[in-house]
């Protein structure tokens, strides 16, 4: 007994150490979080605009090896960083590859912790005001971006209130892409289509007899963490109301509100077309690589994408696909589509910035670059309105696409996604609300007062 | 990841199961030692302890911590209070999240050890034959793959032109054929279904290992007084399996709990939030989002619920042994 | 008895129906694989002419020699540190029971029910401010510790059994407790520390959640997660994806067809100690 009582003390000294021990490695993180640790935040934000001080950035002579990460599915990006190595040897290239969700998914982290020289981007307006992309604005001066024509650098810029559409530019395209609805010609004359239709309700009786003939009449993902569904409804909102408005939404403009009338109207259009059975009765677990080998083997007479996809269509369906922007409510009316660049941007930790953007301008400026844009990736290329074209064989779905840029343009009709318009409203809002509207779980109004009220709450 | 604490959890059982047959020795030798050797014992426990407290101690009171806060990773964090976890009760995505993993429990876990026990009862004679040793290599497959393979295969198995449909048309069901997955009334349940298979050779196997620990005899006895495999179920099988059944249960339940794998790969929480889980929020609040509190703090509530399930299971299985 | 005869008939009938359900996901993958790249086959269906350089194309796509090298290399990794820790601090607790190690026991009971998801976000910032990200310390030095309360559990629940004569033998010989450790109690848990082994090593290379969160790299991931990536860049080409699959799973179901008894037998017991 006396044996026990003496070692006590002992005994409770050693549970003391190791106790303080994990003591120590708990109390360890106990200061608020965020207040210590250095943040590109701070570098970057304060910082001036990179490349403002030296000329013209290059690539050097010395051997780089520049880090990307790059979407998934879409050969346009290596193509250009194979040209790009093949005239400049002493850049190769470390690339990562994941679709575009995951890539949403990982862009905060990977910029701020394992920053690429080159990455794919999602919705930006975050990521530019965090700090953790590199703001361009000295490189554009120094490279002539700013001379370009300034529509294409405007989904880039991102203001100091978060608010896109104007003031520093935070990315670059590697071309400027459009979107509207592909078509199997084959099926088409099968179902007795002999021009595009020139109004909603010549589409909606095009698909009727689509439909009535046994075809899926459109091809649509709409599966997992991508709601595909936005296409067709934006481009039904736009077909009603006009595309400024839903610009100032996506741009986050104060007082901009989805819940419009003519927006209300094409959700609901939208929902009409789900009731008739428009889609594939799958739509909800369709992803886009299905939809895609779909369209191509012909199980569906349209689907609504955009120009990437031409050169890729040109291969795989030639002479078979065309191509069509979204007919107006009314005969005659604006036309308006989705067209964006195919974001790049530097992080803003990024080793190899300066090669980077030296990248980004070639990409626009070199004619095999611009070749290379028109026809693997298929949508116009970036850089000054009198630049190289590279000549595009009538008949192809690649001639058409372009030329429809042309009838936006005139229309003044182009359009950001409105998936862009926050960097969750995407994955939180539209994609399950979607895929509810299909299930029968929501309504059209639903639909748009559950996107705004997600909006807002991450807005603040 | 369920596979780790899945079966990490049932370790629960070991010690206790372990200490019960020691219970006797344990006075023999209970304060022989000098005070130098309890001062080793420590240095036996102190680097195990170390690593354990970094790497898991540390961040469980980090989780606590993070979860008063507002903190978007990068900048200055703001501090909240509670509102993390009230948002917990009045947000539909997070507690929905939290009732989906409940609804989880039915097919990773119900269904596993009910079918379990069937199998493990019909097959109780046959437990030492050929045939039996050939399907203990082959039901413990699914234990032995990865979850994100299961996901993908079942995701591939389940999609509207995969074998799963094929099945049905075969068999002229052809009407109720559907994408499983991106459907909103069957999403969830699909999901359960790979859980289910995932898990049903192991519970199986379990339970046909404590099976056949029951003495024969009880069976013989039952049958000479004219029972019928009902009633032998219900009076020799069911009670002697109280401990594996536990296991079981705990096991499975913590895999529903704690499911990301599969969910990760096979739907991203979809259709809607269809298929959302707390371990997949987390991942989605942390990393997409941003919001490391309201992360943390779904972080915390699920390692409390996660308790709070599990340890009355526990104690309710081990009483009989006392 | 005839009873007995039908009811065997229905136990294997039963046990062949479980088996098949068990196996056609494997058929699945494996048929679904041999179909010519791009393709969307339909259900499990024979292909015409069946694409075995799939998996040749798979192997290179996948850079399975630097995925398995990194794998191993995690393994090694965790597996080695966890048994030694693990049963250093189980002899303490089954066999030496200080004063006090209840307490700091019940510490690593706690962790038993852990979800990993609980401790992830800390645990990504803790691993970036310690400059790990991206290697594969991410992976191997949060496992052990994750790992750490089922090793200690287990290995504990083996000295608790260990008669303690041994070790009065071995003290009054005037060994040390070290020496008695290494000399009578490791060789003795050899059976123990074997089953504990295959059963870290399955779920270090099984490991999803960590290698995706921690490591961007795939090389430097476990098989698991490098699976994950692999989908995430051929997720659009089905056949070459589910023989990338197969390859994937290759070495683990080659290891657990090899040592299928010992992991049978460890993975039972891995629940259910005794």
């Amino acid at each position: 007994m006396s044996a026990r009582t003496s070692s006590r003390p002992l005994a409770a000294r050693r549970l003391w150490a190791v106790g303080l021990t994990a003591a120590v490695a708990v109390t360890a993180g106990c200061s608020a979080p965020g207040g210590e640790s250095s943040t590109p935040a701070a570098d970057a934000s304060e910082g001036a605009a990179a490349g403002e001080t030296a000329g013209a950035p290059t690539c050097g002579t010395e051997p780089v090896t520049m880090s990307g990460y790059f979407e998934t599915g879409f050969p346009l990006p290596k193509a250009l960083a194979d040209e790009f190595t093949e005239q400049h040897p002493n850049v190769t290239w470390d690339i990562r590859e994941d679709q575009f969700a995951v890539i949403t998914q990982n862009a905060p982290r990977v910029l701020a912790d394992n920053p690429p020289d080159l990455m794919r981007l999602p919705q930006m307006s975050e990521l530019a005001q965090d700090g953790l992309l590199l703001n361009l604005d000295g490189y554009a001066e120094a490279l002539g971006w700013d001379q370009w024509p300034a529509s294409q650098l405007q989904q880039m810029r991102v203001g100091d209130d978060g608010a896109r559409g104007e003031g520093s530019l935070y990315a670059n395209g590697l071309n400027f892409s459009m979107t509207g609805v592909f078509y199997n010609k084959q099926l088409a004359e099968q179902v007795g289509m002999t021009e595009p239709p020139q109004t909603l309700a010549d589409l909606d009786a095009l698909l009727q007899s689509a439909k009535d003939a046994g075809i899926t009449p459109i091809a649509q993902f709409n599966g997992g963490a991508t709601g595909g569904l936005a296409f067709p409804l934006q481009n039904l909102m736009a077909a009603y109301g006009d595309a400024g408005e839903i610009n100032d939404w996506i741009f986050n403009k104060d007082g901009a509100s989805i819940e419009t009338e003519a927006n209300l109207q094409g959700a609901a259009h939208l929902q009409e077309w789900i009731d008739k059975g428009f889609f594939a009765s799958d739509v909800n677990s369709l992803d886009y690589a299905t939809m895609m080998s779909r369209f191509i083997g012909g199980q569906s007479l349209l689907m609504f994408n955009g120009d990437w996809e031409s050169g890729n269509l040109d291969k795989q369906m030639p002479g078979n696909a065309g191509f069509f922007l979204m007919p107006p409510a009314e005969a005659g009316g604006k036309q308006a589509t989705m067209s964006a660049p195919l974001t790049y941007g530097i992080a803003a930790e990024a080793e190899h910035a300066d090669c980077a953007a030296f990248f980004l301008d070639w990409v626009a400026t070199d004619e095999t670059a611009r070749t290379i844009a028109v026809e693997v990736g298929g949508s116009h290329p970036m850089g000054p309105a009198d630049a190289f074209m590279p000549a595009v064989e009538e008949g192809t779905v690649t001639a058409e696409t372009l030329a429809a840029g042309g009838k936006i343009g005139e229309d003044n009709g182009a359009m950001d996604f409105i998936a862009n318009a926050t960097g969750s409203i995407y994955a939180k809002s539209w994609t399950p609300n979607l895929q509810k509207m299909v299930g029968g779980q929501q309504t059209p109004e639903g639909l748009l007062q559950a996107v705004q009220a997600d909006y807002e709450s991450e807005l603040g | 990841m369920t596979t780790p604490t899945a079966t990490s959890a049932v370790g629960g059982a070991a010690p206790t199961s372990g200490s019960r047959s020691a219970g006797p020795e344990r006075p023999t030798r209970r304060p022989r030692r000098s005070g130098r050797g309890r001062w080793v014992g420590w240095l036996f426990v102190a680097p195990a302890f170390l690593v354990y407290a970094v790497f898991v101690l540390r961040p469980m009171a980090v989780s606590v911590q993070y979860s008063l806060y507002e903190w978007n990773g990068v900048a200055a964090s703001t501090f909240v209070g509670l509102r993390n976890y009230a948002n917990l009760f009045t947000d539909s995505t997070l507690y929905g999240s939290i009732l989906n993993a409940f609804q989880l429990i039915v097919f990773f876990s119900f269904v596993p050890v009910t079918l379990g026990l069937l199998i493990a009862t019909s097959i109780r004679q046959i437990a030492a034959s050929k045939l039996a040793v050939v399907a203990r290599t082959v039901l413990f497959l699914p234990q032995v793959i990865p979850l994100v393979a299961a996901g993908m295969v079942w995701s591939w198995l389940l999609s509207s032109t995969g074998f799963v449909n094929q099945a049905l048309s075969w068999i002229g069901l052809g009407d109720v054929t559907r994408a499983w997955l991106g459907d909103f009334t069957f999403a969830l349940p699909a999901v359960g279904v790979i859980g289910a298979w995932v898990l049903l050779g192991l519970c199986t196997l379990l339970l046909l290992s404590g099976i056949t620990k029951i003495d024969p005899s009880l069976y013989e006895a039952a049958r000479l007084d004219g029972a019928g495999p009902v009633r032998e179920f219900f009076a020799i099988t069911l009670p002697s399996l109280r401990q594996e059944i536990g296991v079981c249960v705990t096991v499975t339940v913590i895999a529903a709990l704690a499911s990301f794998d599969i969910i990760y790969i096979s739907t991203q929480g979809g259709p809607g939030n269809e298929t959302m889980v707390p371990g997949l929020q987390i991942y989605y609040l942390a990393f997409a989002d941003r919001e490391i509190g309201q992360a943390s703090a779904l972080g915390v509530a699920l390692m409390v619920l996660v308790l709070a399930v599990v340890l009355p299971i526990q104690w309710l299985t081990k009483e009989r042994d006392r | 008895m005839i009873v007995n005869r039908r009811e065997a008939f229905v136990g294997r009938a039963l046990l062949v129906l479980l088996m098949l359900i068990t196996l056609v996901p494997f058929v699945s993958l494996f048929v679904t694989a041999l179909h010519p790249s791009g393709t969307y086959p339909l259900g499990i269906s024979w292909p015409a002419s069946p694409q075995w350089g799939n998996f040749a194309a798979a192997f290179q796509a996948a850079d399975m020699g630097a995925l398995l090298l990194s794998s191993a290399l995690i393994v090694v990794g965790v597996v080695p540190a966890s048994l030694l820790l693990g049963t250093m601090a189980g002899y303490a607790f089954g066999n030496l029971r200080m004063r006090g190690h209840r307490a700091v026991f019940l510490l690593f009971v706690l962790g038993l029910t852990l979800p990993f998801e609980g401790i992830l976000t800390p645990l990504y910032f803790q691993i970036r401010d310690l400059g790990l990200l991206n290697t594969r310390w991410a992976i191997i030095l949060p496992l052990i510790g994750l790992f750490m309360p089922f090793s200690v559990l287990w290995m504990r629940a083996h000295f608790v059994n260990v008669p303690g004569e041994l070790s009065e033998a071995a003290s009054v010989d005037g060994a040390s407790t070290w020496q008695q450790f290494w000399r009578i109690q490791v060789p003795l848990a050899t059976p123990a520390l074997t089953s504990l082994g295959i059963l870290l090593f399955l779920w270090t290379w099984n490991q999803f959640l960590l290698a995706i969160v921690l490591v961007d790299d795939a090389s430097k991931r476990t098989m698991a997660g490098a699976l994950g990536a692999f989908q995430g860049q051929y997720g659009t080409d089905i056949p070459l994806l589910c023989a990338g699959a197969v390859l994937i799973l290759a070495p683990t179901l080659a290891v657990f067809l090899i040592f299928q008894r010992r992991f049978v037998a460890a993975l039972l017991q891995g629940s259910v100690k005794g």
